[in-house]
This record gives C-alpha cells, sequence and structure tokens, in this order.
C-alpha cells in the first residue's frame, strides 16, 4: 500500500513534491553549509593562532638543572621539532656615551642567543636596521640610549665589573610579553610591562656575563629553552588547545622539576578558542533564522496542498482506512520528502563547502563534523515531518471534509492575539537586550588556561524573542490594516484593479488571514537578508577598520628609529601615482612620572584624511571633536585612560611629560593640557601612549622629525602602491600595505574572512526572500483557481482577473517590504549590540549594503509579480472546465 | 431584430472535447432554439450532453461544428450577464465575498459603480427574500442557500436568458425544489426564457416543454399547453 500511494505521489504530484522536497533542501543545505563555514573558519583560526605564536613554549630551566639534559628530554618529547638554550641576564644599566654625551638607563636584561635562534624563531625578532647577528640592541633601548650600529654600550653588572659591547643592529621585539614572562607564574604575577632596555647578545658573549656574574649573583642569571613545535594541530582550536596543554604538562611531568613550561601556544589557542565558540554562536545567530524560515516555507508549501490532502483522506475513509494507515502513509510521504530533500541539501552544501570555503568537510572537529551534517539532515527530517505528517493526522482526528474545506469564515481571534503574545515577547527581547548590552556582560566567557567555555545562551533570547515577535506584530498589523481600513484598502488597489477595487479589497480582507501570512514570511525573509547583509558588512567594514588601526594608513612608511626624516619628506612620497595624500606622523618617547609611553605627534587638522579615526577610539568626545580640541590649542593632549586614573588627571589640567631635546639629548620638561583619552590611534600600541600636536612636540623639543607617513591611495592598488614606495626610498624605511596586516590583525574573530559566508548566507537569503513572494501564491491557488472560473463566467476579463491578483501580490510586496525592512534594521542593531564582543573596534555605525539590499529587493518583488502573474494565466484555462472540477 | 429571433438558436451544432484518439464527443447534430419566455426543461441520463449543451447557449463553450447563434441578444454573450446568467451545478460563489458583493460582481466587472451594483443587489436578494443572508460569506451558507444567492446574481444583471445547469444536483429534495421555485419566480420577475437541466422528472414536469438528450444527441422535443407557473409547489 505504501508503495502504491508513494508511487502515485511521485507520479501523480511532482510539483507538490519537488516543492516540499526543494524546502527540505534549502533548510539542510543551510544548516551543513554553516558547518562547513564554521569548519573552515575554525581551522584557520587555529592556523593563524599558531602562525601567529613566535616561540611556542618557553622552558625555564630550573637553577640546578642541566640544560643539555632539559634539552635532550625537550627534543624527544613528541611534537617538538627545535628546542635552544636562551640564558637570560639581569643588568643594572646599560651605558653608552655619543657625540660627547652619556646616556644611563635602568635596569635591563641581556639575552644570550643562539647564531640559529632568529632563522628558528622569525617571528621573536623583527631587524630594523644593522647587521642581523652580533650584539642587537631593542629598538626603545637604542633610541634611550642614542646608538645606533657600530656604537659601543657598556652593560653594568651588578657586583662585577662592565662588559662592554660594540652593537652591530637594532631590533624590535614584537611579542616581548611573552618573551620576558615569568614562567609559571600566573597571570597577577606576570610583570606589567617588559623590560625598557634589552640587549640581545652571541651566546659567546653571554658566556661572558654569565661566567662573571653567575658566581656573585646567581639567581640574576637564568636559562630558557624555546621550542617550536610541529603546527600539525587538529582543525579546531579549543581541541588543539587541550591537545598542546596535555602535551606541556606531560612534557613536565617527564622533566620532573628540571623545568617549567610557559606554554605560549597554548595561550594563544586559549584565546583563539574564545573567538571560535564566538563564530559558533555568530553563525548560528546568523543562520538559524534561515534555517527556520526554510522550515516554515516548507510547512506552508506543504500546506499548500492541504484541500488535495483532504480530499484524499476522504476517500481513504470511504475505504475504511483507519488513522494509524494515514500515519503511516504520512510518514512514509515525509520520510521520502525528508530523505531525498536532506540528501539533497547534504551534497549541496558540501559542493558549496569546497567551491566557497575549500573544503567540502561540515566540522573542523571529528565529532563536529559528524554532527553538523547528521544535525541538519535531522533537522530536514522534522521540517517534513512537521510539513506532512502532522497536518495529516491533525486533519484525520479532527475535523470532517466539509469543515475543512471552510478556507475563509468569520474566525475568532488567535489566542495569541487576545493575550498580546506579540507586545509581551518584544519586551522580553528589549529587557534582554537591555541586560546583554549592560557593562560587564560578556558572551563567551573562555577563561584562560581553563578548558572549559561559558556561552551566555541568554543571548539568544533577544535576537530571538524579537523574530517571533516582530512575525507576529507584523501579522498583528497586516490582520488590522487588511480588515479595518476598507477605503484604504480600496485606494490601496484602485490602480490595478479599476473599478473592482471594492469587490477586491472587501476579497482581500476576508483573506486578510493567508495574506497576512504571507506578509509575515515574506518580511521574515527579507528582514534575513537584510539583518545578514548589514551584520556582514558592518563586520567586514570593521574588519578593515581594526586592519587600518593595526597598519595606520593604506600604506604606512615607518622611518627607523634613530632617523631624522623631515615632515617635508611627506612631499616626495605623495609624487608617487595613486597617492591621495599623506600624513605625517612623530613617534617620540616621554616619560610620565617613571612610565615611559609612546607619544605620537599629529597634524590634527589633517590626519583624519590619511586614516580612519572611529570615534570609538576615544572618550570625552567624538574623534572629530577632539582632533578639533587638539586643532584649536596647540599644547593639547589625548592620554589613556588608564594614565588618567594612575595621575588621576581632570580635564583641561597640565601634564608635564618629559621628552628628549634634540640638542642637548637631554630630557625636557614639556607641559601639556589634557584634553581627552585616546583608547586606540593608528599605529599605537595596545597599551598606554599620547596624542599631542606634532608642531607644538617640534617647538619643544627641537626636533620635528617624523616617526611615520600614513599614505592614503583611496583604498586603491595599495599593494602596487607600496611597492613604488619600497622602490623609491630603497631599504632604510618599512613600507607596509594594509594587505599584510588584514592577514595579520591577531587571533580576533574579525580575522576570520567572512566573505564566503557573507556569499553563501546572501544567496540563501535572496532564495528564501524570492520563495517566500512566490509561495504565497502557490499558499491560495486552488481557492483562486476557483475564484477565477466564476469571475470569468460572470464575464471578468484577463486583465480584471490580473488586476485581482495583482493586488494581492502589491499588498504583500509593500507590506512586507515595510515590515521586512524595519524589522531588518532594528535585528542588525540587536545583532550588532548583542555581539559587540566579535567587533575589535565596535562600530559607530552600522554599515548598509544599499546595493546587494536594492538586488534582494528587486528579485524578492519580482518573484512576487511573476508568480502573481504566473497565477495569472490560470485564468487561461477554461473556466468551465476549472468549475468542473471544483 | 425581428421580435420572433430566437435567444438562441443551433444548427446542427456539436461539440467535441480533445481530438483523435481521445476525442469525446459531448453533443451532436443539434438543431433548437429558445425563445423568449420559454421555460424548457433539458433532461436525460448523466454524460448525454445536458451540461455541454447549456453551455453552449450561454457562449461558455464553442460549437466545434456546425453553428449557433444568439439573434435576439445582439450576438455572442459572453461578458455580459444582462444577457445571458448562469447557474451552475455546484457552488459557483466566490468564497471571499458576501452575498451581496457575490450578487454585484457581475455588474460591478460590466463596468457598474460598486454602490449602485451593491444596492442592485440587495434588491435582488431582498425579492427572493434572502435578506437574512445578505451578509454571510458562501462558507456559512447550505447548498440551498447558495444556489438562491446564485438565482438572486441572475436576478439583478436582468439576463433575457437563463440557464441552470443542474442547480438541485447537490441539494436535498426539499431545498432542491425551493430552488426551482425561485429560478421560475426570477425568470417570471424579468420575463426571461429560462432552461433547466435536470435528472429529476418531478422537476422536469413543471416546465412547459421538455427537451430530452441521449449520447449527446437532442432525441425528442416535448411541448405542453399548460403553464408551468400553475404546478409550483408553493
Amino acid at each position: 500500500m505504501i508503495s502504491i500511494w508513494l508511487r502515485g505521489l511521485i507520479t501523480r504530484r511532482p510539483g507538490a513534491l519537488i516543492a516540499t522536497v526543494a524546502g527540505v533542501t534549502i533548510a539542510v543545505a543551510l544548516l551543513a553549509s554553516l558547518g562547513s563555514f564554521l569548519a573552515s573558519a575554525q581551522a584557520s583560526m587555529t592556523v593563524r593562532a599558531a602562525s601567529g605564536v613566535a616561540v611556542d613554549w618557553q622552558v625555564q630551566v630550573a637553577a640546578d638543572a642541566k640544560i643539555a639534559a632539559v634539552q635532550s628530554t625537550v627534543k624527544s618529547a613528541p611534537g617538538v621539532t627545535a628546542a635552544l638554550p636562551v640564558g637570560f641576564a639581569q643588568t643594572s644599566g646599560l651605558s653608552a656615551t655619543t657625540q660627547g654625551t652619556t646616556q644611563n638607563t635602568g635596569s635591563g636584561v641581556v639575552l644570550g642567543i643562539p647564531s640559529n635562534y632568529a632563522a628558528t624563531f622569525p617571528g621573536q625578532i623583527r631587524f630594523l636596521t644593522g647587521a642581523r647577528d652580533g650584539v642587537l640592541i631593542a629598538q626603545q633601548t637604542a633610541s634611550n640610549l642614542h646608538v645606533a650600529p657600530g656604537d659601543v654600550v657598556a652593560i653594568r653588572l651588578t657586583g662585577t665589573k662592565p662588559v662592554t659591547v660594540t652593537v652591530a643592529g637594532v631590533v624590535d621585539l614584537p611579542q616581548a610579553n611573552s618573551l620576558f614572562q615569568t614562567v609559571g607564574a600566573p597571570v597577577s604575577a606576570q610583570p606589567t610591562a617588559p623590560p625598557d632596555n634589552v640587549l640581545l647578545v652571541p651566546e659567546s658573549v653571554f658566556a661572558k656575563i654569565s661566567a662573571a656574574v653567575t658566581p656573585v649573583h646567581p639567581e640574576l642569571v637564568s636559562h630558557q629553552l624555546h621550542v617550536a613545535r610541529s603546527h600539525a594541530l587538529p582543525s579546531d582550536p579549543a581541541v588543539s588547545y587541550v591537545s598542546v596543554t596535555e602535551a606541556a604538562h606531560n612534557l613536565e611531568a617527564k622533566l620532573a622539576g628540571a623545568g617549567r613550561i610557559g606554554d605560549n601556544l597554548g595561550a594563544s589557542l586559549d584565546a583563539a578558542r574564545g573567538d571560535s565558540s564566538y563564530a559558533t554562536v555568530l553563525f548560528l545567530f546568523l543562520g538559524l533564522p534561515g534555517a527556520v524560515l526554510a522550515g516554515i516555507l516548507t510547512v506552508a508549501v506543504a500546506n499548500s496542498g492541504a484541500d488535495r490532502r483532504r480530499r484524499e483522506q476522504a476517500l481513504l475513509r470511504t475505504r475504511g482506512a483507519s488513522p494509524r494507515l494515514v500515519a503511516r502513509l504520512a510518514t512514509a510521504e515525509a520520510l521520502l520528502v525528508g530523505v531525498i530533500g536532506g540528501a539533497i541539501g547534504l551534497g549541496l552544501s558540501a559542493i558549496v563547502g569546497a567551491v566557497v570555503f575549500g573544503s567540502a568537510s561540515f566540522g573542523a572537529s571529528p565529532l563536529s563534523a559528524i554532527l553538523w551534517p547528521v544535525g541538519a539532515f535531522i533537522a530536514g527530517l522534522a521540517i517534513a515531518v512537521l510539513a506532512v505528517v502532522l497536518p495529516a493526522v491533525r486533519d484525520f482526528r479532527s475535523i470532517i471534509v466539509s469543515d475543512a474545506r471552510a478556507q475563509i469564515s468569520r474566525r475568532r481571534k488567535p489566542l495569541w492575539m487576545t493575550i498580546y503574545l506579540d507586545y509581551l515577547l518584544l519586551a522580553v527581547a528589549s529587557i534582554v537586550l537591555v541586560i546583554t548590552t549592560q557593562a560587564g556582560y560578556s558572551l563567551v566567557l573562555a577563561p584562560e588556561g581553563v578548558a572549559s567555555i561559558q556561552v551566555n545562551y541568554w543571548a539568544f533570547f533577544g535576537p530571538g524573542l524579537l523574530w517571533i515577535g516582530a512575525g507576529l506584530l507584523t501579522w498583528r498589523l497586516s490582520n488590522f490594516a487588511l480588515s479595518r481600513a476598507p477605503r484604504a484598502l480600496t485606494r490601496f488597489v484602485r490602480p490595478v484593479t479599476g473599478n473592482l477595487a471594492p469587490i477586491a479589497a472587501a476579497s482581500m480582507s476576508r483573506q486578510r488571514s493567508l495574506l497576512s501570512r504571507a506578509i509575515v514570511m515574506f518580511a521574515l525573509a527579507l528582514a534575513f537578508a537584510g539583518s545578514t547583509a548589514i551584520f556582514n558588512s558592518t563586520y567586514q567594514q570593521q574588519a578593515e577598520v581594526d586592519a587600518r588601526l593595526t597598519n595606520g594608513a593604506d600604506v604606512t612608511v615607518t622611518e627607523p628609529p634613530g632617523s631624522a626624516v623631515p615632515p617635508s619628506a611627506a612631499s616626495s612620497i605623495a609624487g608617487v601615482a595613486g597617492v591621495k595624500s599623506v600624513e605625517p606622523l612623530q613617534h617620540r618617547y616621554a616619560y610620565v612620572g617613571s612610565d615611559l609611553q609612546d607619544l605620537f605627534g599629529v597634524r590634527a587638522s589633517s590626519i583624519a584624511a590619511a586614516t580612519s579615526l572611529q570615534d570609538a577610539y576615544f572618550q570625552q568626545g567624538t574623534a572629530a571633536q577632539l582632533m578639533a580640541k587638539l586643532a584649536a590649542q596647540p599644547d593639547a593632549i589625548l592620554v589613556s585612560a588608564e594614565t588618567v586614573k594612575d595621575f588621576q588627571l581632570h580635564s583641561g589640567e597640565t601634564i608635564n611629560l618629559r621628552l628628549q631635546n634634540s640638542v642637548t639629548k637631554k630630557l625636557v620638561a614639556v607641559p601639556f593640557r589634557y584634553v581627552g583619552v585616546a583608547n586606540e590611534f593608528p599605529t599605537a600600541p595596545k597599551d598606554s601612549f599620547f596624542i599631542a600636536n606634532a608642531d607644538y612636540v617640534a617647538k619643544m623639543t627641537g626636533d620635528a622629525s617624523v616617526g611615520a607617513f600614513l599614505v592614503n591611495t583611496g583604498g586603491q592598488s595599495t599593494d602596487s602602491v607600496a611597492a613604488s614606495l619600497k622602490q623609491k626610498l630603497g631599504t632604510t624605511a618599512s613600507v607596509v600595505p594594509i594587505g599584510a596586516a588584514r592577514s595579520s590583525v591577531g587571533s580576533s574573530l574579525t580575522s576570520v574572512d567572512l566573505a564566503g559566508l557573507t556569499r553563501v548566507e546572501l544567496a540563501f537569503a535572496l532564495l528564501l526572500a524570492a520563495a517566500a513572494g512566490g509561495l504565497v501564491f502557490a499558499l491560495g491557488l486552488a481557492e483562486r483557481r476557483r475564484t477565477f472560473a466564476i469571475a470569468s463566467v460572470l464575464g471578468a476579463s484577463r486583465r480584471q482577473l490580473r488586476g485581482l491578483v495583482l493586488a494581492e501580490a502589491a499588498a504583500i510586496a509593500v507590506g512586507g517590504a515595510i515590515a521586512g525592512v524595519l524589522l531588518g534594521v532594528v535585528l542588525s542593531q540587536m545583532l550588532v549590540a548583542v555581539l559587540t564582543g566579535v567587533f575589535d573596534p565596535p562600530p559607530t555605525i552600522l554599515t548598509v549594503p544599499v546595493g546587494y539590499l536594492l538586488v534582494t529587493a528587486v528579485i524578492a518583488l519580482a518573484a512576487i509579480a511573476g508568480a502573481a502573474l504566473l497565477s495569472a494565466r490560470e485564468s487561461r484555462r477554461p473556466a468551465i472546465e476549472t468549475l468542473r472540477d471544483i | 431584430m425581428s421580435e420572433t429571433a430566437a435567444l438562441f438558436s443551433a444548427k446542427a451544432a456539436g461539440h467535441t472535447y480533445g481530438a483523435d484518439d481521445t476525442a469525446v464527443v459531448a453533443v451532436r447534430d443539434v438543431t433548437c432554439s429558445v425563445m423568449s419566455g420559454s421555460r424548457i426543461a433539458l433532461t436525460g441520463p448523466s454524460g448525454s450532453g445536458k451540461s455541454t449543451l447549456l453551455h453552449m447557449m450561454a457562449g461558455l463553450e464553442q460549437a466545434t461544428r456546425g453553428s449557433v447563434s444568439w439573434d435576439a441578444l445582439g450576438g455572442h454573450p459572453a461578458g455580459r450577464p444582462d444577457q445571458v446568467g448562469v447557474i451552475f451545478q455546484g457552488i459557483s460563489l466566490i468564497p471571499s465575498l458576501d452575498a451581496v458583493q457575490n450578487v454585484a460582481l457581475p455588474l460591478v466587472i460590466d463596468g457598474m459603480p460598486y454602490e449602485e451594483a451593491q444596492e442592485r443587489a440587495r434588491d435582488a436578494i431582498g425579492r427572493l427574500g434572502l435578506d437574512a443572508l445578505a451578509a454571510k460569506l458562501p462558507d456559512e451558507l447550505s447548498g440551498g442557500q447558495s444556489q438562491r444567492i446564485a438565482v438572486a446574481r441572475v436576478l439583478a444583471a436582468g439576463p433575457k436568458l437563463i440557464l441552470a445547469d443542474e442547480p438541485t444536483g447537490q441539494l436535498d429534495r426539499a431545498a432542491g425544489i425551493h430552488v426551482i421555485d425561485v429560478l421560475i419566480e426570477t425568470a417570471d420577475q424579468l420575463d426571461a426564457a429560462l432552461v433547466v437541466s435536470t435528472h429529476d422528472r418531478t422537476i422536469a414536469a413543471r416546465f412547459a416543454s421538455r427537451w430530452t438528450m441521449h449520447d449527446g444527441a437532442l432525441t425528442s422535443m416535448t411541448a405542453s399547453n399548460e403553464d408551468p407557473i400553475d404546478r409550483t409547489t408553493e
């Protein structure tokens, strides 16, 4: 019986079957594609987190342990590819005499590194100028001592004579924080900042220092093994984190107290797994509504065949079919639809994954690679059951056939409308939004060093309830507009219906339930498309802002330390083809109390033209306001929030900084007036820094030299402009295009390229919007066929019949578009608010992809119009033939 | 147009559904005329071609052979509710319109302003004593009530020829009789010709002329001198 039934469905009702299968396919493909994307995003996060670490492990060798023995144990540990010894010696200070003056620094650290260290750990040392081997001095130390390659530096050692060395090169240590960590100490006991004065010396020099210091102060000399591990890690950062952490624990156990491990790789993966959880949550937020919408559309498609089902059930009943048989037949139909739709959906998502994300895998870990497709497939089956089995069983049990035919009658208000569930849900959504955007709220909590991650699932309620509440409210308002405003409705439809307008309006008013459902579906599809597009654009925009913040501008030219490039050099850079404008940026170091901070001298009136200054970078004013303050007041200065707190500063107060005078080379006190707070600034470090007027700094220090030039190319041809600049400037300056920053903005989630997901989601959104628009007419097709036939035999022309359908199409298009746009904007704002942690820095305003939204609107409206006109073609069918079928 | 011109006339007219192997001849070689004021019952077994012939009279089906004409109506009556009114076997009311709107619909389609059409519709419903049903939706009406509203729709348009295709086919006997009463009353009010197809001999007996069809052909056309109105039961 079941096979006969299924054969009948396939041969006699292929259209309805295909439509239901298509709905299931979309839902399954969307869910599984999310899994594919997540797999690819997580894998890229792991790769990025691992590649961003200069030294994977720092093994602190115990004072009484033998370095060679520890090195041998470490090297034999699984996954270890290299282990090099590094010596650490504390110095009481460095001094150098240049140009007739002697500079002394405070305490510092001398590192003894083997000759192959830089090659083994390329991320640890950035060579700025001079030789790549021999004695290397940190940029800031070189600046403090006014030394350059070739100068002599004396290393003062406690309890013994100083050792003098000749500087061979100047370097930057990008990962100084982890390099100078206290291995094994908790976060609270870690040094607040890396040492100001650092020298890197060859092993032979270090041996000399060690031999002098160890006998008198053995505690001032220590050794570490810097370890490189294989980066063939599991794709999921969380799984990688666990695996690396376990390997570190295992090695520590093997070392039996001879060494403690500073797990830099684990720490980086630790941060990435938090981002990975964000990614999961983010994609659920963005993708789940689409899958649910696809489910609703599928149920609606299946429901469009309700009349057929009821007639068939009536026939089955007359032949004595039991409810059980009806349920079995419906289940067989649901399984057929679910299995075919699920299989096609998985196949489609595998193709999408391979084409868009470069991987047909559904998950980053073996478990998720199984869970995503299985989950998506089960969701597809569930949709099929909801669409096919439930209505069949419900109809069979609860209604008689003649009742079931009554599609339009005076129905009671649904319960949700009576109890104002829509308002209630929107109110709760607002409350959740307020709570989730309070200070201290965090969507994902990944405590450092703890394997488990907490996701604040409450946050899902905000957008979730907003979706449902807004959908119901749209329903209520559509119902209201269709039933309570007949005159307005008549005026609205008159352009397409002519003198039939009152009849069309009355008919639409009676069909308000069907039309409201269509308006809601269309609105939700548009809102899905809109919110996804707006969120993704805002996300991309912020990723770009992040890259610009890191790099400074489209192209940044950084002068080597100690060089005295005047601001006028900007004109030579401006002459390069493709350069729109150039902005010189001073870079100095200034002491506030005993604290040394970076100071950036800017031309406040024009800096914004070369780089993007977001309001989120500043406090006590917008970017524009604070730049205007700086421009208006020469001694104005922006300081970090931390400095404001540490020094109890109040707006307008004077703050004295000590800056080096270019003539005397001595530190001089320069008064500044504190006018605002800068948390971030292009090229500035993440911690404390100052922003002041370049002219004022130059005047007070007698030095107008520029640290960097921010080059604006209008976002175009950054690589070719950078290449031209490199050619022009030679090797003296470092030229970095923004593209380099895009691929290295830490392990933050903004580093994940959403472009692939965006393309997939937007394609699905478009499909759903078009389907929702077109489906509307499939829903009432049987009813419309009858209406057309009757109106036709009563003399209605084709134009009049088309007008009746177009009136409905116009109501759905206009109602759905208004509700969809409003909901899309509100949802985008809520998503951005709830997912604030995803953004770095948080966006000031939403970025609206006008082009995509217009294309979506046009396609969706075309789908409605197309479906309406197809529906109107029904009028070509001989009316009598139709009436005979009714 | 002469006074003796037929509202509808057919000469050797026939209608075939489909073509070639699947062709089904529904009406064959029918020659007949419907004159003004006629009361005709069209009888015959199922599949004999009654409905097709009625639809040909209404202009809803084309004659595939022979010729048909509507001389007294001034040509093909399609889209002219004031010339021919049709009542179908099944429910032919638009579900999303109430009774008044359904009755007004052909008038509005024909270009009459909506308010005027509504007034005419209410008047027609009132003339048939169906005021209580005026605001009801088709799904709230019984089969008999629906057919009477369909008759009111014909009355409102005031056609010269009323065609009813088994109007009692889906009704119980009492409801059927009531519908026929209303139909005859309407035809009388409009002074229109009335052609009703039916299986029911009792109903057929109430009409002055009885045409019988068999296998697509008009096999007999008998007339009675008695006024059919005299045979009403109410």
